[in-house]
């Protein structure tokens, strides 16, 4: 399912050009490193899933990338609207969460 | 060496049908094939460079924001480098052997064959499915044509190694659509990551623009040193504007590169079927496609150092170099 790495390389790019205008955002250094985490995060489940592959037909991943898709939209918003970090981080939370457990549905060999 | 036998059986099957009254449609394709493989190693040698260029971006990305490069994401894009270069092996296997079959006369045709078979006997058993998306479907279609061109060339039916060989190269082809997106998605996040550095270094005063006025002044042996503000910030939104500019130019010609290259496949998949089928192959020259690929791979060529030392027109420095790029 290509959509599925469309919508993990979608979380990751939606914040790579954003990242330092985040962390610049950040009040505190707990906040820096949240986001710092889930950024690392962001890629790797990017990169797990690069010349992978996805059972097309399997349920889970079917439901996981319509959330993801979701979360992406949400995310699109938050990372521009910075004057409130939190929600900007439950976004970036969410996206990545979900992103997680779609990557953890890659075929592995 | 498994990329080899592939490769060895291709050419095989292409010499046997040189035997027969179709042989100059054969050599034809068979010069033709040497065209359009050559691009498509070019094309993975591109991607290639494109990994090796966003692992040393990640390092970047990493000094400036102190953003680890962690273990798993560096191994995570060595494996995905890896995978491509196995592919580029595969096509550069079948370049030269494409090469060679084109060079050689039908005379000395079939002990080439012979030998190719008995060494593709060998190694075709050994073929391990390769992880990713080379797994079920194509693995297996490519392997039940491989074995079909092994044994047509043992028996001497050149008909069916003909057809074998049609039905590994349209394997080829579907092999290289199914796999597209994720080439794209490559390239993609390579101009996002490169672009987004390169603005970030402009906003934060971190590149010199002095490169800028170098087409002002180079022809009166001046050197630029610029140091009004005003000029610096006009500069770096210009910059800024090039980057972004560029980052889609990346994006837009792979996707043409990477659409070419399967349209040149198609190309030589139907072609070898018409020689296979023993119907008249009328075209003589190489699918017209693979220029337009050759050009975007060797942008790529050019900025890892692969080819000549570079002259300064690899696409790292097309975007400031000069405010003519602008409109690019």
């Amino acid at each position: 399912m290509q959509e599925a790495l469309a919508q993990l390389e979608s979380t990751y790019l939606t914040m790579q050009p954003q990242i330092g205008l985040m962390l610049n955002a950040c009040p505190s250094q707990g906040d820096r490193d949240t986001i710092t985490t889930k950024f690392v995060a962001a890629r790797q489940n990017y990169w797990s899933c690069v010349n992978k592959a996805f059972h097309d037909d399997d349920p889970q991943v079917i439901s996981l990338t319509t959330d993801l898709t979701t979360a992406n939209t949400a995310l699109k918003t938050a990372v521009t609207q910075l004057d409130d970090i939190k929600k900007t981080i439950d976004a970036i939370t969410q996206a990545v969460t979900v992103g997680a457990s779609l990557a953890a549905e890659v075929i592995t060999v | 060496m498994k990329n080899r036998a592939i490769a060895a059986a291709v050419i095989s099957s292409l010499f046997l049908i040189a035997g027969c009254k179709t042989g100059d449609d054969a050599k034809a394709a068979a010069t033709q094939l040497t065209a359009t493989a050559k691009c498509l190693t070019d094309y993975y040698t591109a991607l290639d460079t494109i990994l090796t260029e966003s692992d040393q971006l990640n390092a970047v990305e990493q000094v400036m924001y102190g953003i680890p490069y962690d273990a798993v994401t560096k191994a995570q894009i060595a494996d995905s480098r890896s995978e491509i270069k196995k592919r580029a092996a595969l096509a550069k296997g079948l370049t030269d052997l494409a090469a060679s079959f084109a060079k050689l006369t039908g005379s000395s045709a079939t002990t080439d064959a012979s030998a190719s078979a008995a060494s593709l006997a060998k190694e075709v058993n050994t073929l391990q499915p390769m992880k990713g998306k080379l797994s079920s479907d194509e693995q297996t279609g490519m392997k039940v044509a491989v074995g079909l061109i092994v044994t047509a060339i043992q028996e001497h039916k050149e008909r069916k190694a003909a057809h074998g060989m049609a039905q590994l190269t349209k394997g080829l082809h579907d092999f290289f659509v199914k796999e597209e997106p994720d080439y794209q998605s490559i390239g993609d996040q390579y101009a996002v990551l490169s672009g987004s550095l390169a603005n970030s270094l402009l906003q934060n005063g971190q590149t010199d623009p002095a490169g800028f006025f170098k087409v002002a002044l180079d022809p009166y042996g001046l050197t630029p040193q610029i140091t009004d503000p005003k000029l610096r910030d006009g500069i770096e939104k210009l910059a800024e504007q090039q980057v972004t500019a560029k980052q889609d130019a990346l994006k837009t010609a792979q996707n043409k590169a990477t659409a070419d290259m399967e349209k040149s496949l198609q190309q030589m998949s139907d072609r070898i079927d018409l020689v296979a089928n023993e119907k008249p192959m009328e075209l003589r020259i190489a699918p017209l496609s693979i220029a337009n690929v050759e050009k975007w791979a060797s942008e790529f060529q050019s900025a890892a150092g692969l080819n000549a030392p570079d002259t300064g027109s690899s696409k790292s420095k097309d975007a400031t170099s000069s405010p003519s790029n602008q409109d690019q």
